[in-house]
């Protein structure tokens, strides 16, 4: 024990050498794309004004380059619908909406009208808006209420934006208030706002905004939505969003719960090694002859079974977000195997994937999505399914996925806390950065998110209330403030031990991980330092249970 | 040391009321820092803070507190209906590049600098709302030109968290003092809200604790520099032939015109429920300060003046003395302790009470603390939930400091250390400084 302790404290002090042993789930080949978000939120938001236009147009084609690899450059990807078809004649007056005066905007009829509906039940009180709307000032999505009376709230949206940005050569980024935060981003044609009372930070917002905003990407392609605008910068995007408006919905509520938006990271689906590496040899046995396939990904429960790729390419956790909204936002999914073009926004913004989508079988909920760059290749990624499944059902993986689904009480995963046996460790989040995955002690499980809506009647209204006892979702909303703490651009910590009559929490950041851990009110500094000690060695003892430990491809 | 001047881009104040119409728009704004910037500017930023300030309200009940932009952050502040002061700060969004770090300001310390600019600007010249609208304009570049250009904030945890220095005595000195007052009080029952400063530290208060506050930058920072840079120029002598003078009007009373002279200002007192109007008289002698109000409707005597003068100027200066003799030899007991590098602060919500491990007087700026640390000092003083009741926060940043913060019933305590350790050495570090520097005062959780 007391060997153990020391190990720990100088673990805990010492950050230039961590000890290899202790720095869980680390790897050095990674499916993911383990760029930090927040890195990556730096870079961004340090733009100018002048760099942000040409910032969305620069990248180049991923899938282009795929496709040119496998040899068929000269059938260069073209978009399935072609935008010119989609703007509607009668859009042609191009009435731009007038920016300049902002007094105008302030009118009198307009802002109590605005005002009146802005009060209605279906608006106020709500906990977090997201409006988006184009450049023009053309409501496009609101998250409560019907857009198209908020069109008086866009004006004044976009005449803010645009007058910061004329007439002080300045980018609008945020507005708060005691107990609202009103955050901006502008992205290519579009202008996102979200208005929060939670107490997530700014950077948090934006992450969720741009997200918002990739699963517009998702659908359209940025190329699309691009010259949409070029061409009409008045049009009226709903509609060719229809639909996607439910996946932003559900993306919102997604992102509210689940800590791995928080992150950046991706969960898994604890599975024994060796289940996991006979679907993974199962996948790349029966595509590794499909040439224009690019991803193999099996999903459940808005956790990672496996991602088999084609070499050079990784998928970056926001991609897979994308496809975990998708998937759990899709009944259809559930009834029929599916067709359908998916945009990678990280992957490649310009070019939709296609994607053979089905459930594994009737009675297991994993979803295997076949991501590739040929259009017409329905049938045989539909068979390599079908060859798929039986593998995987003769080798009894399908069970294995259901015990884990249904948190068999005899994995040691499932009641992580109860394995570990320290009684003080009330909730831990865990991410390995270079993998980007991550553990959290209570996986929220898939059927509690999505009718978390129902469950609180509240419906996103702010609600203050005693909690008698926390949920997991407490306790990661407790940990959003740490997290923008720590990764404070200003004022950066490498750990935070706050301790109050509620509960002590612990965050630390090394080179190798992130770790969160919520214990008892006034927890003792060295018994919470053993804790740590032990909880990480717990996870180093599953971590090829509870983490995608290699980086297979076809 | 942060450069006040160079970091604020521009402070305004508006009222939306004042030019209802349009073309009347140059009415509404009050003041404009700095001055000779172009009247279509100040339109454009006054219109955009309207706006902003009218956009939020449709969500939030709360007043407008802050827009940021990309390299500028808006600081706003609503002393009175529709009054709002607006500070415009140069702080860049979301930076990581280390140059822009060294001289960040944290956004709590400059809301702090314009509401105590507010304080300064009720104390002596009342509140906005009452008075005249024409008069507005000239009594707020009277006031704040000057104030702006004078005030600058060190980057030195004493600036962090604005608060009042006061002189712990030995209980005897402190009695003697107590008297002193108590018998100014029964012979000159005219002259109320008596405090007490030696050099820049309270001894005894009689304002309201905000006052007091304002009251007390208003000394230390403004009126008493000046005087002790008087008497150390006009030598020693000068000094020693007079027991003591008024320094407030800065020549003294010598006449009827002196009298006309004397300031007033709007307080609070003990029994009002709003601010009234109260002549200010100020005696020193040696380095000890007194400050009196009167009630603005009282017939000032010059005869008065001269009895107060013949009356305080002895016994003020004994007891300058036997503070000044224990403060040397507290000096001499403190230069014994082996002076640590860890660097602590102590804040008393209730009395207003700071006390640093630093000299906290301008000839000795402290370079030690950079500005990351005092931005999580500044940050957890703003948090008034996360750490509630009682509560402790360590806060380990990448270059190895430590920043402990602990709060208990109102009090609050930082100790900064650099030093490669762990949590629990760093919590066992703090424990004895606490016990050291802070005897007696009782800390949960410890």
């Amino acid at each position: 024990m007391a060997s153990t302790s020391k190990d720990n404290m100088q673990n805990i002090c010492s950050h230039d050498n961590p000890e290899k042993d202790l720095e869980p789930g680390a790897s050095h080949d990674s499916i993911l794309n383990p760029t930090d978000s927040f890195e990556e939120f730096a870079t961004e938001m340090n733009s100018s004004l002048e760099g942000r236009a040409t910032d969305v147009t620069k990248k180049s084609s991923t899938i282009s380059e795929i496709q040119s690899e496998i040899g068929e450059c000269s059938k260069a990807l073209k978009e399935t619908k072609s935008s010119e078809n989609l703007l509607n004649k009668d859009e042609a007056i191009s009435s731009s909406v007038s920016n300049s005066n902002l007094q105008e905007q302030n009118g009198d009829d307009t802002e109590s009208e605005l005002d009146d509906y802005l009060k209605s039940p279906e608006l106020v009180n709500k906990e977090k808006h997201v409006f988006i709307l184009s450049s023009a000032g053309k409501p496009i999505y609101t998250r409560y209420g019907n857009e198209d009376k908020l069109a008086g709230l866009c004006g004044v949206i976009q005449a803010l934006v645009s007058v910061v940005e004329e007439q002080n050569r300045d980018i609008l980024r945020s507005i708060i208030t005691k107990d609202c935060k009103a955050v901006f981003l502008v992205k290519g044609p579009l202008i996102l706002v979200g208005m929060s009372k939670s107490n997530e930070s700014e950077t948090q917002l934006v992450l969720q905004l741009t997200y918002a905003f990739n699963q517009i990407v998702s659908v359209l392609t940025l190329t699309q939505l691009n010259r949409i605008f070029e061409q009409r910068r008045n049009y009226d995007l709903r509609r060719l969003l229809s639909g996607a408006e439910r996946l932003i919905d559900n993306l919102l509520i997604f992102m509210e719960k689940d800590p791995a938006f928080l992150l950046g990271a991706v969960r898994c689906l604890p599975l024994p090694e060796k289940v996991r590496e006979n679907i993974t040899s199962a996948i790349i046995s029966t595509c590794h002859k499909i040439r224009d396939l690019v991803f193999a990904i099996l999903i459940a429960g808005n956790q990672l079974i496996t991602l088999v790729r084609m070499k050079k390419y990784t998928l970056h956790p926001s991609d897979i977000h994308l496809l975990f909204n998708l998937v759990r936002s899709s009944e259809s999914f559930k009834t029929a195997e599916s067709w359908t073009p998916i945009c990678l926004p990280k992957f490649d913004a310009t070019g939709f994937l296609h994607g053979h989508v089905s459930y594994i079988s009737e009675d297991c909920q994993a979803c295997l999505l076949l991501l590739t760059v040929q259009r017409d290749a329905f049938y045989p990624l539909s068979q390599a399914k079908h060859t798929i499944a039986d593998k995987l059902r003769r080798s009894y993986c399908l069970t294995a996925i259901n015990d884990a689904l249904n948190r068999n009480k005899d994995l040691t995963t499932t009641n992580p806390l109860k394995h570990i046996g320290i009684p003080e460790i009330r909730h831990f989040m865990y991410k390995c950065k270079s993998t980007a995955q991550l553990f959290t002690s209570d996986p929220i499980s898939l059927d509690r998110l999505q009718d978390y809506r129902q469950r609180h009647k509240e419906g996103g209204d702010v609600v203050k209330k005693k909690v008698e006892k926390l949920s997991d979702m407490d306790y990661v909303r407790n940990y959003r403030e740490f997290c923008s703490k720590i990764h404070c651009a200003r004022s950066p910590a490498k750990l935070i031990f706050r301790s109050n009559s509620e509960d002590t929490i612990l965050a630390w950041i090394t080179n190798g991980f992130e770790l969160y851990v919520t214990f008892d009110p006034l927890m003792e500094k060295d018994l919470a330092i053993r804790a740590v000690d032990r909880l990480l060695r717990w996870i180093k003892n599953e971590e090829k249970r509870i983490f995608i430990m290699n980086a297979p491809t076809f | 040391m942060i450069d006040i001047i160079n970091k604020i881009d521009s402070f305004f104040i508006f009222n939306s009321n004042f030019g209802p119409r349009e073309g009347d728009e140059l009415k509404r704004i009050l003041y404009f820092y700095p001055g000779q910037v172009n009247s279509d500017i100040q339109k454009t930023q006054v219109g955009l803070c309207e706006a902003v300030v009218k956009f939020m309200t449709t969500f939030s009940s709360a007043p407008c507190e802050a827009l940021q932009t990309q390299s500028k952050r808006y600081i706003f502040y609503q002393p009175e209906r529709n009054f709002w002061m607006v500070l415009v700060i140069c702080i860049p969004y979301a930076t990581k590049l280390p140059g822009d770090i060294k001289d960040a300001v944290e956004p709590a310390i400059m809301y702090d600098f314009m509401i105590s600019s507010y304080k300064m600007f009720r104390m002596f010249m009342g509140l906005f709302r009452e008075i005249l609208p024409e008069d507005t304009y000239a009594i707020c570049e009277k006031f704040f030109t000057p104030y702006i250009s004078s005030r600058n904030i060190r980057n030195d945890l004493s600036n962090v968290i604005q608060g009042i220095n006061y002189l712990p005595l030995e209980k005897n000195t402190f009695f003697k003092v107590i008297c002193f007052i108590d018998l100014l009080e029964v012979n000159y029952p005219d002259f109320k809200c008596i405090s007490f400063l030696y050099n820049d530290q309270l001894i005894w208060n009689g304002l309201c604790k905000d006052d007091m506050l304002t009251l007390y930058q208003y000394l230390i920072h403004n009126l008493l520099p000046k005087q002790v840079e008087k008497e150390i120029q006009g030598g020693a002598v000068t000094a020693a032939e007079r027991h003591g003078r008024f320094i407030s009007p800065p020549e003294g009373i010598h006449s009827e015109d002196d009298l006309k002279k004397i300031i007033k200002v709007y307080l609070i007192r003990e029994d009002d429920n709003e601010a009234k109007a109260y002549y200010l008289v100020i005696y020193r002698t040696l380095s000890a300060t007194v400050s009196f109000t009167v009630d603005e409707n009282t017939n000032l005597d010059l005869s008065t003046f001269r009895s107060l003068d013949t009356f305080i100027g002895p016994k003020l200066s004994t007891i300058a003395s036997s503070i000044g003799e224990q403060c040397t030899m507290h000096a001499l007991v403190n230069a014994q302790i082996t002076p640590t590098d860890h660097k602590f602060l102590y804040f008393n919500k209730l009395n207003l009470a700071l006390k640093t491990s630093m000299p906290s007087n301008s000839l000795n700026p402290s370079t030690a603390v950079s500005p990351e640390v005092l931005n999580i000092i500044a940050e957890v003083h703003n948090d008034h939930k996360s750490l509630g009741k009682y509560g402790e926060i360590i806060i380990k940043t990448p270059d190895e400091y430590w920043i402990t913060g602990k709060s208990s019933n109102d009090r609050e305590f930082y100790v900064v250390m650099q030093k490669n350790a762990n949590l629990k050495e760093i919590a066992d570090e703090v424990k004895r400084i606490c016990e050291m520097q802070m005897k007696g005062i009782f800390f949960y959780p410890m």
